[in-house]
């Protein structure tokens, strides 16, 4: 590794004054799972690291103003483990159980792993199909991206360099079912082949789907979001065809590279199966 | 390991039990800073990505990566590495288990391995297979194929055995 | 004999043939693992007192408290650290290396490039490596400069100041390729080569090794054929997976001698070649012992010891270098690639009768990582797989090409072959009609059967081996669904052979010390050692202790080849009993008796008619001085034994026919095995066999293209992890035949073998989908299920 300067300051102000005087030469570390592989790899040589590890208040799971709050340094494993991310979201729960090992997942944070937008990860695909939006702060003020919106290529995102990720919100309620699936056909600890997650409300009365979102991961350069699949789906009752035409369109949205997880062929093509695979899951637990 | 140019930092911290002040460059790994700087070599390193689990301590009684942590994360912290398992030349159980049931073979992986089922059985006493196996995910073992590994953890405790 | 025995194990009825051949009381000892899915069944005699016994590996406290050693490890006063730069280039001219920044950056003590070192190549046999490339790069991760520096950080900063000017050459990744007329020559010195046997020239390009091996007459055999058939498949690379990268620490001391900690496990050869790669002699290199993380055949190389004798002897430091996991997966020794082509004549009435076979390995840009003579890969010798076949000959090439250089990994070359074997004995069934079970049982090698080698076979269990992993599956019973399917497979794997060196000597304390140049790798072998010795005496297993010093030895084979064991279980066996001879004629002197009435009983030793008795420590302390009461002995061991250990497996998997993938739902294996000295060993030597076979079929995969390898870290390049396990069930057949101490038997490079013909059969069950073209991935599968792939039908 490269030499570099470590501030550890104790509040956001500190914080976003740094980033605002360093600017591109600063980095931003909190659980280090990603960013010091990175900076292993010499990928990254910032002649500054600012670490959020010693702010106050900075992590935790709470609820305020009808939405689900995040804290930017809550970890993985508190959010896996949190009984009421398991009562109230499970589908969160269940996707960050699925990350990596629990020794990532016991450093690795929500706010880092965001703004790290590597496509491959979990959460951020299940956090967009859950409406999550991102606050950040600058030394100019704070402002919230909708995650739709935030990420906008390989390792990209709105994010300037004078910011930082401080909240993730997620509305409540959300939509009654959800389901994160991920495919690793070749051993359990892996990055998704894709991964999707589907959430879905269903008209108890007619049986229709009310509303839901798709999003998929690992298959293009940010976590796709598939409109067009959400509104074949809407106003209307699971079939084996609507699930086909649904992973149909989730396959014309993505745009995967081949690796050691599968062809880019193949991945499309896994796509459009998980794809009908969450919606289907999702909607069960809608119903249930 | 060290270098003039670097800036240096001092940081305190305990491990194993004994407080230390050690002054080290920012960008010295954990990892590094233990085997390296404190001579506790019972830390392996295999992959350095974090992936197989051979620098595995605990970090305030978390299981982390050693490989993917700044020896400043430590700063005020309480670490525990594979030789702060055992109490002086009393073994915890669990280290007796692993080896009256083949836990390991080259011993590579052990201290990691140790340090997880450890760390498990302080958190679940009687862990089923499946638990065992969603906890001990991250570790990786070439040799035993992790049958062994499982029979080791199923019969081993985390209380310190009979001196 | 043969005994047919029932026994109930919660609730499930399981059958075995277990033959007895010791008329002694017969233990079954059903051991319950990992759930109710691990049936191991015994028989042994009672006669043994610490043979059989699951005793605690004797190295264990040490590993379980992070108190062992291994190379990484080691520190010494004033120790550098050594970092390699590696070309990125696959066949490059080298115009020119600048080195001069590098040298001027703080904390760096020095850079060396092929200019500075004596113009040697070094490896296992054939010394075809250079320790820095010269004139040329030959694959994309060969050392090129060497920096040394205070830390590892300021070395790797020093290499990314370095220069260096390729001019790019031709290169060429498929063997098939580098044997055409005009395909770049990558040695064309090779016949000039130290150690490169002429035996096996070949006039094809590219080509180092051809060997043959020959039995009966081809062309008679396939006249005798009624059908011939031919297949090809191709295998891919693994790396062996250690979670110990390679370390190399050399100390160059006042006197010139060079101190050696290496990841190897061959340390007294090690001496040796270090000495012919640095241009010293033997006597100057001084190897200290330490623990070894996984070798699984792949660490008997030098790797970067030349390297950091020559940082250390420029600057006057201990030097280590450590490998990263990438380096590792880039330039490490992985298994070699294969193609396999099979041309199979049966008769009629489902009978083989003949086999040709050609195999091309892909060897990557030198051989020198072999470490057998001919500077082939032992495992092609096997492609007749389990069934005699009268007339065969086999013809295995190892071709240099622009890629990694490949090794030795467990079972080297079984595993490419045993998966054409039994993937094409089931093409042939299905192709006659024939039953897949009888067709292969029709043609099972029997007693007296000649191998493809020559060597004709004994005691021969296959059958019986093969009959119990039936019993022990769901072979023929209904499927559980539409996509389950099951597989067979079953292979053998010789008993090593190879030099031996001991020192076994009675300690004034009473104890008996074993001094082995060989490493335990983290097989048991040292426990072995200290069954064998105490059980020959007998002795309590705390009387004898076990102790690795290489540095005393000055030759030795090293731990591998499935022989430990057997040629050094029976060195120490024999010298056991030498050394009794010696401590009942002290006894004798101090008795005032006859030797022939000296009596050992109860750890005492006493005389006919004589009232006094004598510890081992008073037999020690009388005979100091007088009689030799160490003894050191080498052995060379070249007889192969007639008698082999076979493997079977069983195994069902479930495929998932919207993806592709494959769950394997139950793994039986089933063993054809002697007396088993240590059962966790044994048990755990099966084992991990069968999960690196899981890896292997189906897991990993050193992806290249054009020389390139791009699963670079443990993140891409996957090991299965203890979620990935399925049920298994482990059979041993069990006669007391074995070659070995006490009639015991290999079993480190057993169970690897047939797992990945066995998944591949049983995917073929399961949705029809053969697989000629390995690993087995999901993706291949998927893509045969809609018609869309050439290398699957």
């Amino acid at each position: 590794m490269h030499n570099f300067v470590y501030r550890e300051p104790e509040t956001l102000e500190e914080v976003l004054a740094l980033l605002s005087e360093l600017g591109e030469d600063a980095k931003i570390i909190a659980g280090g799972t990603a960013l010091i592989i990175m900076l292993k790899q010499r990928l990254l040589m910032p002649s500054h690291i600012i670490s959020l590890r010693k702010l106050q208040d900075a992590d935790g799971i709470d609820f305020s103003e009808e939405t689900f709050q995040l804290g930017t340094l809550t970890t993985h494993r508190a959010i896996e483990t949190s009984p009421l991310v398991r009562e109230q979201i499970p589908v969160l729960s269940e996707t960050y159980a699925q990350v990596a090992t629990l020794r990532v997942r016991n450093m690795a944070t929500v706010g880092g792993s965001l703004a790290h937008a590597d496509p491959n990860q979990d959460p951020p695909v299940t956090l967009m199909a859950l409406d999550a939006r991102v606050r950040l702060a600058s030394i100019d003020g704070s402002r919230e991206v909708p995650l739709d919106q935030f990420f906008t290529d390989y390792y990209e995102t709105v994010m300037r360099p004078d910011e930082v990720v401080t909240r993730v919100l997620i509305p409540v309620p959300v939509l009654q079912g959800g389901a994160y699936v991920k495919f690793l056909p070749r051993t359990s600890e892996d990055y998704a082949t894709v991964g999707v997650a589907a959430t879905v409300s269903i008209d108890p009365k007619s049986g229709e789907c009310q509303d839901c979102r798709i999003v998929l991961g690992g298959v293009g350069p940010i976590p796709l979001r598939d409109q067009g699949g959400e509104a074949l789906l809407k106003g209307q009752k699971l079939t084996t065809e609507l699930l086909r035409e649904v992973g149909d369109s989730a396959e014309r949205l993505t745009d995967p590279v081949s690796d050691s997880r599968g062809s880019a062929e193949y991945k499309r093509a896994m796509a459009a199966i998980f794809v009908s695979r969450a919606v289907s899951q999702a909607w069960e637990r809608a119903l249930s | 390991m060290s270098s003039n140019k670097e800036i240096m930092q001092t940081i305190q911290l305990r491990v194993n039990g004994d407080e230390h002040s050690i002054e080290v460059p920012p960008r010295r790994l954990l990892i590094d800073c233990l085997r390296y700087d404190l001579g506790l070599t019972g830390t392996k390193e295999g992959c350095s990505v974090g992936v197989c689990g051979a620098c595995t301590v605990l970090m305030d009684g978390q299981l982390i990566s050693s490989c993917l942590a700044l020896a400043v994360f430590a700063n005020g912290r309480d670490i525990v590495t594979i030789e702060g398992v055992a109490r002086g030349e009393q073994l915890r159980k669990i280290q007796n288990s692993f080896m009256d049931n083949g836990g390991f073979q080259c011993g590579i992986c052990t201290p990691g391995m140790v340090i997880s089922a450890k760390a498990l059985l302080d958190e679940n006493p009687n862990p089923s297979e499946d638990e065992i196996k969603e906890w001990m995910m991250g570790n990786l073992c070439r040799c035993t194929g992790y049958y062994q590994i499982i029979k080791s953890i199923q019969e081993g405790t985390a209380e310190l055995a009979d001196a | 004999m043969v005994t047919r025995w029932k026994l109930q194990v919660r609730g499930l009825l399981w059958m075995t043939r277990l033959p007895i051949v010791c008329v002694c009381r017969v233990f079954l000892i059903p051991q319950v693992l990992a759930k109710s899915v691990r049936y191991v069944y015994i028989v042994r005699p009672m006669s043994y007192t610490v043979i059989g016994k699951p005793l605690r590996h004797l190295e264990g406290r040490a590993k379980v408290t992070g108190k062992a050693i291994f190379t990484a490890d080691v520190a010494l006063p004033g120790m550098i650290w050594g970092k390699a730069l590696r070309s990125p280039l696959p066949h490059a001219q080298i115009v020119s290396v600048d080195t001069r920044e590098a040298e001027q950056m703080s904390g760096v003590l020095a850079v060396l490039t092929a200019q500075d070192l004596p113009d040697v190549l070094t490896g296992r046999v054939v010394y075809d490596t250079p320790v820095l490339a010269r004139d040329r790069v030959r694959f994309i991760g060969e050392k090129v400069a060497v920096v040394a520096a205070e830390d590892p950080d300021i070395a790797e900063s020093a290499l990314s100041l370095i220069e260096v000017e390729y001019e790019e050459l031709p290169a060429v990744f498929d063997p098939k390729e580098a044997m055409k007329a005009h395909a770049p020559l990558l040695h064309p010195d090779y016949k000039s080569y130290l150690h490169a046997p002429e035996k096996f020239f070949s006039d094809i390009p590219n080509v180092h090794s051809h060997v043959t091996w020959e039995v009966g007459n081809l062309e008679e055999g396939f006249a005798q054929a009624d059908r011939v058939f031919d297949h090809t498949f191709t295998t891919h690379s693994q790396h062996q997976g250690f979670i110990e990268p390679h370390a190399s620490v050399v100390s160059v001391d006042s006197d010139g001698r060079a101190h050696l900690w290496i990841t190897n496990k061959m340390p007294v050869r090690a001496q040796k070649l270090l000495a012919d790669a640095v241009g010293i002699p033997q006597e100057q290199v001084v190897v200290h012992p330490v623990f070894i993380g996984g070798d699984f055949g792949g660490k008997g190389s030098l790797m970067d010891s030349p390297l950091c004798y020559h940082l250390s002897k420029r600057t006057g430091r201990p030097v280590k270098m450590v490998m990263t996991y990438t380096e590792e997966l880039m330039a490490g020794n992985p298994r070699h690639p294969a193609t396999i082509s099979l041309r199979t004549g049966v008769t009629q009435d489902g009978q083989v009768v003949a086999r040709q076979a050609k195999v091309v390995f892909g060897s990557g840009a030198y051989a020198g990582f072999k470490p057998v003579p001919f500077v082939n890969i032992p495992g092609a010798n096997q492609a007749a797989g389990v069934y005699g076949t009268p007339h065969v000959r086999i013809d295995a090439y190892s071709v240099y090409t622009n890629c990694v250089p490949g090794g030795h990994v467990r079972a080297p070359g079984d595993l490419q072959v045993n998966f054409a074997v039994e993937s094409s004995m089931e093409l042939i069934a299905e192709a006659l009609g024939d039953d897949l079970l009888e067709f292969r049982k029709r043609n099972l090698l029997k007693d007296g059967d000649l191998l493809p080698d020559g060597h004709r076979l004994e005691h021969v269990r296959v059958d019986e081996t093969l009959e119990a992993a039936i019993e022990s599956s769901n072979w023929g019973k209904p499927k559980t669904g539409p996509h389950v399917g099951r597989g067979i497979s079953a292979s053998y794997r010789h008993i090593g052979t190879g030099e031996a060196n001991g020192q076994i000597s009675l300690e004034p304390d009473g104890t008996v010390k074993v001094i082995t140049p060989v490493p335990d790798t983290g097989t048991g072998a040292h426990t072995v050692f200290q069954q064998v010795v105490a059980e020959t005496w007998p002795l309590p297993i705390q009387k004898v202790r076990v102790e690795a010093k290489p540095e005393l030895f000055e030759t030795d084979s090293g731990a591998g080849g499935s022989r430990v064991t057997y040629v050094v279980g029976q060195l120490f066996k024999e010298m056991t009993e030498e050394l009794k001879e010696s401590v009942s004629h002290v006894v004798a002197e101090a008795l005032d008796c006859q030797v022939g009435d000296v009596v050992f009983e109860d750890g005492q030793y006493t005389a006919k008619g004589v009232e006094r008795s004598m510890t081992l420590a008073q037999v020690a302390k009388f005979g100091l001085g007088k009689t030799e009461l160490s003894i050191r002995k080498t052995q060379v061991n070249r007889d192969k034994p007639q008698v082999t250990t076979f493997t079977a497996q069983v195994i069902e998997v479930e495929v998932d026919p919207d993806t592709g993938q494959v769950q394997i739902l139950d793994l039986v294996t089933a063993h054809d095995v002697g007396t088993i000295i240590n059962p966790i060993g044994h048990q755990g030597q099966i084992d991990g066999g069968v999960i690196q076979g899981i890896g292997f079929a189906m897991i990993e995969e050193v992806a290249m293209e054009d020389g390139q390898v791009s699963t670079l870290h443990l993140g891409d390049y996957k090991l299965p992890n203890i979620k990935d396990i399925p049920p298994l069930k482990t059979v041993l057949v069990q006669e007391e035949i074995g070659p070995a101490p006490f009639h015991s038997k290999a079993i480190g490079e057993s169970s690897i073998t047939p797992v990945v013909g066995a998944i591949a059969n049983a995917v073929y069950d399961a949705v029809g989908v053969r697989i000629y073209d390995l690993p087995i991935t999901a993706e291949k599968i998927y893509w045969a299920l809609k018609g869309q792939n050439a290398n699957v039908e």
